[in-house]
């Protein structure tokens, strides 16, 4: 294997960012396939991109603008929720 | 039953049957069969069957009918239908419904399709044989040892085993044609901006479409027809108009990437099948040339880069308190943070964690230039490959995957090489093109294959060319269904 592209260091990192817990059978699972996986990225660094503009997709680049308008659409939208008062969303809290 | 849109329509018209009758056989054959295929997450029978019976009244009342009043679909279940379950087949969505149309399913309803059922799908799409669904396995009905392909393996599945007369499925590497081509039926993934994704769950923005999987060519062609065009509520639409392109088979050129065919790892049994469809244009009077697409290999990697980041962020939405959670936070005095992490942790399955990851690190702070930023330039090249060829060919033609349908459980361990089987088909959508997969008639007479599972070929076309493609699939057909 190439060298390691991801410790679990910066694994922890990402399942922080990502909102995810791993359990430590999950967490050496991920590790050993992105390894994998990123060595495999590593074809890329052979092709030139030099003065190549980076592609964000779609087949039509421009841009396209409508009037703002607001639309209600989701009549039992928030029947969805776990937890609602009135008709908010009711979270837990974000501060101590 | 095993009916196609064309000859259902027919039959409706000419009351050799009630569109309720058949809609109750479809049910009956999906009780009998779909225990062992898994095509299916959740039935909508009541809703089915009344608008069936509408539909039978509109014909008693002498009114014209379209051409998919009553006929009996199957919907992959990331596509959204009001106050139906869309669980995108993961446990994270298990308990929501819909509170809203596709704009694909508003066009479907317009015209009074029957809508029989949601099908089962790789977690949110992720996946290339349907095994990461979070409920069931799908099998393929011609093979159940065998994966039906993914991500719209139920689809696929349900049109194979006649549990539907078609269905819709989403494409973002291959997802419609892949699942086709492994269950021996028809799937075409449109040009990007030819359907509307307004109400399709979202994997990778840039990437996803909605399209037919069919049992004919004239199927995809039909239902093709009814879902696309621009929509207010997909930016990203445009208005096609019809070119009506006379199909000269003696002026059309069918390009060869010759990528496709030697670097591919084709397998000695898809080596043959191209060999005898290649054999068959050029006896039906196809120009052929070989043409090079140098960025091919590198497509594989592109796509798993660009598809996680933009995964990664789609799926940031689902945090366990707005979508039909229903187990409760476990410490009321939790904070929110540890609420997300806790419903993301356990609502999420591997595949999509693994992606979910991999996006946050190839978007993340350091590495950001080397691989997102590095893979939109290289996406760019893939689409400027296909830009150039074009100049030359009017359609490609190449295998849909280098394999037939592999075994349950082969590849689920070894992300890599399950990404990799999407290498003839990821390249299409980073260039944002339309292709068809179809299958390879065995019984032909013509035909010399021995093989045991389905094959097909894809065909692929300029952007907004869809109908260029689907007469050329058409005409094949139509050939060698008589030869």
């Amino acid at each position: 294997m190439a060298q390691e592209i991801i410790d679990k260091k910066t694994l922890d990192h990402l399942a922080e960012l990502s909102r995810i817990q791993l359990d430590s059978d999950e967490e050496q699972k991920i590790l050993k396939d992105l390894q994998e996986i990123l060595g495999y990225f590593d074809l890329l660094k052979e092709i030139n991109t030099d003065n190549i503009e980076p592609l964000a997709g779609g087949t039509i680049e421009q841009n396209v603008f409508r009037e703002e308008d607001v639309k209600s659409e989701g009549k039992n939208l928030t029947d969805q929720f776990l937890e609602k008062e009135d008709n908010y969303l009711k979270i837990p809290p974000v501060f101590e | 039953m095993n009916f196609t849109i064309k000859n259902f329509h027919k039959g409706l018209i000419n009351r050799e049957f009630k569109a309720s009758e058949v809609v109750e056989d479809y049910y009956q054959t999906i009780e009998e069969k779909d225990q062992e295929i898994g095509a299916y997450l959740s039935l909508n029978k009541i809703d089915a069957i009344s608008q069936a019976k509408k539909v039978d009244a509109d014909l008693n009342d002498k009114k014209e009918i379209d051409i998919l009043a009553g006929v009996p679909l199957a919907i992959k279940d990331n596509i959204l239908i009001e106050d139906q379950p869309a669980t995108a087949a993961s446990n994270i969505l298990k308990h929501y419904r819909a509170s809203y149309d596709a704009t694909v399913i508003k066009k479907l309803k317009k015209v009074d399709a029957v809508f029989l059922g949601k099908t089962n799908l790789d977690e949110f799409a992720m996946g290339s044989s349907t095994e990461t669904s979070a409920f069931k396995k799908t099998r393929n009905p011609h093979d159940f040892e065998r994966v039906p392909g993914g991500s719209s393996g139920g689809s696929a599945a349900a049109v194979a085993a006649d549990l539907c007369v078609a269905a819709l499925g989403s494409d973002t590497g291959g997802s419609i044609r892949q699942p086709a081509n492994f269950c021996g039926v028809v799937g075409l993934k449109p040009t990007y901006g030819a359907v509307s994704r307004h109400g399709l769950i979202a994997m990778a923005s840039s990437l996803d479409q909605i399209g037919p999987i069919t049992k004919t060519v004239e199927d995809a062609e039909i239902l093709f027809s009814a879902i696309k065009g621009k929509d207010s509520l997909d930016a990203t639409t445009v208005n096609l108009a019809n070119k009506n392109s006379k199909l000269k088979i003696e002026d059309l050129t069918i390009g060869l990437p010759k990528e496709y065919f030697e670097e591919g790892g084709l397998s000695k049994e898809v080596a043959e099948a191209m060999d005898e469809v290649i054999n068959n244009f050029k006896k039906a009077g196809f120009k052929i040339k070989e043409i090079s697409l140098p960025h091919t290999k590198y497509a594989v990697a592109c796509y798993y880069i660009i598809m996680p980041a933009e995964a990664s962020t789609n799926l940031a939405r689902y945090d366990g308190l707005r979508y039909g959670q229903k187990s409760k936070i476990k410490n009321q005095k939790s904070k929110l943070l540890d609420a997300y992490v806790d419903f993301r942790g356990e609502g999420f399955g591997d595949e999509v964690k693994r992606r979910i990851i991999l996006g946050t690190f190839v978007l993340s702070s350091g590495y950001y230039d080397a691989y997102y930023a590095k893979a939109q330039k290289v996406r760019r090249l893939i689409k400027e490959d296909f830009e150039k060829v074009f100049q030359d060919v009017d359609v490609i033609l190449t295998p849909v995957t280098p394999t037939t349908a592999f075994k349950i459980g082969e590849k689920i361990t070894d992300p890599l090489s399950m990404y990799l089987s999407d290498i003839f088909t990821i390249p299409v959508n980073l260039a944002g093109l339309p292709a068809i997969s179809i299958p390879i008639n065995l019984t032909a007479k013509s035909s010399n294959l021995k093989a045991n599972l389905p094959i097909g070929f894809q065909l692929i076309g300029k952007p907004f060319c869809e109908e260029e493609i689907l007469n050329i699939g058409k005409n094949y057909e139509q050939f060698f269904r008589n030869n």
